[in-house]
């Protein structure tokens, strides 16, 4: 098998990046002509940002009301243990492509559930953990003087404990989305598109700066993903905590 | 400072005549026992092996250090089973013995103790305090203990340096002298209110000039009983036969002129030994019916020690 | 798409296991071949960084930020990258793959260090040990059970993303996968996803057990 696969079913089902041999990677990165169009560079973007902020939506929306209300009740200790040991290991590609035969029986095509439901997999623990160790990590004390002042427990848990938590779960849901980004590409290979398809294209077509400018535009994706929670998560802090932790960094 | 985890910026350390700037720093440090208040036992090596440490840095063969070990257990008071066990399975005081064993396991000649009871509770303390002192009798080793514990260093040292926040000294003197005459006012303080309390917790009543006091053999007539009495200036005297103190013999009995073991004698309610401490003795006279504390030392009778006796000995300058 | 009848295609075809049982051993292999020689240039590197913080503190930030950039660089992206320089080589796989296990095993050896009791280094010190004594006898064996979770974590996530190499023809297990979608023939990639997945659980199980082994003093409990 010849193993940059030029007979990969997957690219010609869904057409491949047609860049001439001779463009080098900063031209074909500054032309405007592979931006835009239907195969363009900005419709590539789109399909990786929409699938990526789907996950990390639907990872936030399960994990983080999960682990708020095990960790409140202060239950599931254990699955901490199990989950931090998971958490590295999750083999998207393997699961994903376990996935591909049951959707493909189920009607659901190649695409996007196989994938999804992998990234989905990656993307759960770091936001469980995270949120699960802020809530039960907020001062003691200020929970028993939140209770003591009247508030029921939907008030603790909302106006408190996620309240004083929301940059740690933040940090979460970054790690999750950052991870989400960078293995998103692997769709490419799972018969789906997205930035991807410029490494597996440029792979296929032995075409290296198409390769090039595919590996720099998934990485630069992933360092903006994170980049972007990062000011988030500062911006999340409540000013006194904000203040507080200046002050311990100094 | 002396084992230079903490190097000295100025002045001399010495031991046994040597600048301890004069060795490479592993050699003295393994000839000075250390002992901290964690003790900082390895948690990964068991007992036995902690405790052969040095011994086995210094290439010691298998042989001698096993039976080093075996003896150190001894001294400490481990059982042989504890040598296969992890320091975790241990309990506090056992951790502080095997602490102590490894710090003396190369039989070094100078121990230094960084408050090694600070982590037990009050009672363990108490019993590894005794315990030291015990093994001190044994082993006479220099000992540098470091402790905020006034009481402590009381009852441990021989002699004590009170050192002020930033290393000051402030007094460096026996206990009984730091009592006694405290340098200035912040030993003073430091040593507390209750310091002629304390003094007394110190002394022994063997340190006492104590006499045998009013008393007269069993076999004495109650005349010559009259005339001991008389001669203390007061209105009992004690009896004693083949070197047993029998009982008090009040004057008001002493009339007929019959043999003292013929009278009613009151048992006495206040034994010393000579080992008793000063206090200990104080608080019998003070709580028995009688205002005497009888010495018994080892079933011989001693002498008798009042108020009078242990105030004489504070010196005149607690009185004022 | 024409999907090939389903009759014809079950999830996994056992004549096609036997006979292409060669194809599969020789994925099997060099899977593992890539685990561990990634585990290995990993390890060796992340013991390096690691002395290096330990020795100059101030280094710690910029190791561990470094190696957390590297971390973050998605793995088609850095395979992709090596292609032109390493062609698809054995080493455009490898060179990622260790790049990954720098995070966790360099965070892990350093927290294990952090880990040792003050109170034992200074009895270790106090008593004379070199330093190097101190390390090797002392710290190194009290931060192994770290070290060994840190290794555990590394071994099963490169197992899981030596699969991905198979897109630079590379891969082990990971090239059945990609060959079964590619040929939407479902037997070999379900025996790669689940060789790979078992793989990892088996070399995890094997650390684990080899971990318990070098470190009997963290099994017995506290009896007091």
């Amino acid at each position: 098998m010849d193993p940059a696969g030029t007979d990969d079913v997957t690219a010609t089902l869904f057409g491949q990046a047609a860049v001439p041999r001779d463009v080098g990677v900063f031209e074909f990165l500054s032309s405007s002509q592979y931006w835009t169009g239907a195969g363009g560079i900005l419709t590539s973007l789109w399909d990786t940002v929409v699938l990526c902020g789907a996950v990390a939506l639907v990872a936030t929306l399960i994990a983080v009301p999960l682990a708020t209300m095990l960790a409140h009740y202060g239950r599931g200790e254990l699955s901490v243990t199990w989950i931090v040991t998971l958490s590295r290991a999750v083999p998207t590609f393997a699961i994903a492509g376990l996935l591909v035969p049951i959707s493909l029986r189920r009607g659901w095509g190649f695409e996007p559930w196989p994938i999804f439901i992998a990234l989905l997999l990656l993307a759960l623990p770091p936001i469980y953990l995270n949120t699960y160790t802020a809530v039960k990590d907020v001062d003691r004390g200020v929970v028993d003087a939140a209770r003591a002042m009247g508030f029921n427990e939907r008030h603790v848990v909302f106006r408190v404990e996620m309240a004083l938590g929301t940059a740690v779960i933040l940090a979460g849901i970054r790690v999750a989305a950052v991870q989400v980004v960078a293995t998103e590409p692997i769709r490419a290979f799972l018969g789906g598109d997205g930035l991807g398809r410029y490494v597996r294209d440029g792979l296929g077509q032995n075409n290296d700066s198409l390769l090039l400018a595919g590996a720099i535009l998934v990485a630069t994706l992933a360092a903006l993903t994170g980049a972007l929670f990062g000011v988030a998560q500062r911006l999340a802090l409540p000013p006194g905590v904000r203040r507080l932790a200046r002050a311990r960094d100094r | 400072m002396i084992n230079r985890l903490i190097e000295p910026s100025s002045g001399r350390l010495e031991i046994n005549g040597t600048d301890i700037l004069d060795q490479p720093v592993t050699e003295l440090r393994r000839n000075i026992g250390y002992v901290i208040q964690q003790v900082g036992l390895f948690p990964h090596r068991t007992v036995g092996q902690n405790i052969a440490t040095v011994p086995r840095t210094l290439g010691w063969d298998k042989q001698r250090t096993a039976e080093r070990v075996e003896e150190l257990g001894r001294l400490v008071g481990l059982e042989a089973a504890m040598f296969d066990r992890y320091p975790d399975e241990l309990s506090g005081g056992q951790q502080q013995r095997v602490g102590v064993a490894r710090a003396l396991a190369a039989d070094p000649p100078v121990l230094l103790m960084d408050e090694p009871f600070g982590a037990v509770d009050p009672i363990v303390r108490n019993r590894l305090q005794d315990e030291l002192l015990a093994l001190q009798q044994q082993v006479h080793k220099t000992i540098v203990l470091v402790t905020h514990d006034i009481d402590e260093a009381l009852r441990l040292a021989d002699r004590i340096a009170l050192l002020n926040v930033g290393g000051i000294l402030e007094q460096y003197a026996t206990p009984d002298d730091l009592l006694r005459d405290p340098a200035n006012e912040f030993v003073e303080q430091f040593v507390g209110q209750d310091r002629g309390m304390k003094r007394l917790t110190l002394k022994t009543v063997a340190e006492l000039p104590y006499t045998q006091g009013p008393v007269v053999d069993a076999t004495a007539t109650t005349t010559e009983a009259l005339a001991v009495a008389e001669a203390h200036g007061v209105d009992w005297v004690g009896v004693v036969r083949d070197e047993r103190f029998l009982g008090w013999a009040d004057r008001t009995d002493l009339t007929n002129g019959a043999v003292m073991a013929d009278l009613p004698v009151a048992r006495p309610s206040a034994r010393v030994t000579p080992d008793s401490s000063l206090r200990n003795a104080m608080e019998l006279i003070m709580t028995g019916r009688t205002s005497v504390a009888v010495i018994d030392d080892g079933g011989r009778f001693g002498g008798v020690v009042t108020l009078d006796t242990i105030r004489s000995s504070l010196g005149s300058e607690l009185g004022s | 798409m024409s999907i090939v009848a389903e009759a014809a295609n079950p999830i996994i075809r056992w004549e096609w296991v036997v006979d292409e049982w060669d194809q599969i051993r020789e994925a099997l292999v060099q899977h593992i071949e890539l685990t561990v020689l990634s585990v290995a240039l990993g390890s060796l590197v992340a013991a390096i960084l690691s002395a290096i913080a330990l020795r100059y503190r101030p280094m710690t930030s910029p190791i561990t930020g470094f190696a957390g950039f590297l971390y973050t660089i998605p793995s088609v992206a850095l395979f992709g990258l090596l292609v032109p320089y390493f062609g698809l080589t054995r080493t455009t796989a490898v060179l990622p793959l260790a790049m990954y296990t720098l995070l966790i095993l360099v965070t892990n050896t350093l927290a294990g260090f952090d880990a040792v009791p003050s109170a034992v280094r200074d009895a270790a010190d106090g008593m004379g040990l070199t330093p190097t004594q101190r390390v090797l006898k002392v710290e190194l064996p009290l931060a192994l059970p770290y070290i060994i979770a840190g290794l555990r974590i590394a071994v099963v996530s490169t197992v899981g993303l030596v699969t991905v190499a198979a897109i630079i023809g590379q891969g082990g297990l990971g090239r059945l996968i990609l060959d079964g979608l590619r040929r939407t023939f479902w037997t070999p990639m379900t025996i790669g996803a689940v060789l790979s997945i078992v793989m990892a659980l088996l070399l995890d199980g094997l650390i684990y057990g080899l971990g318990r082994m070098a470190t009997p003093w963290t099994q017995r409990a506290r009896t007091t």
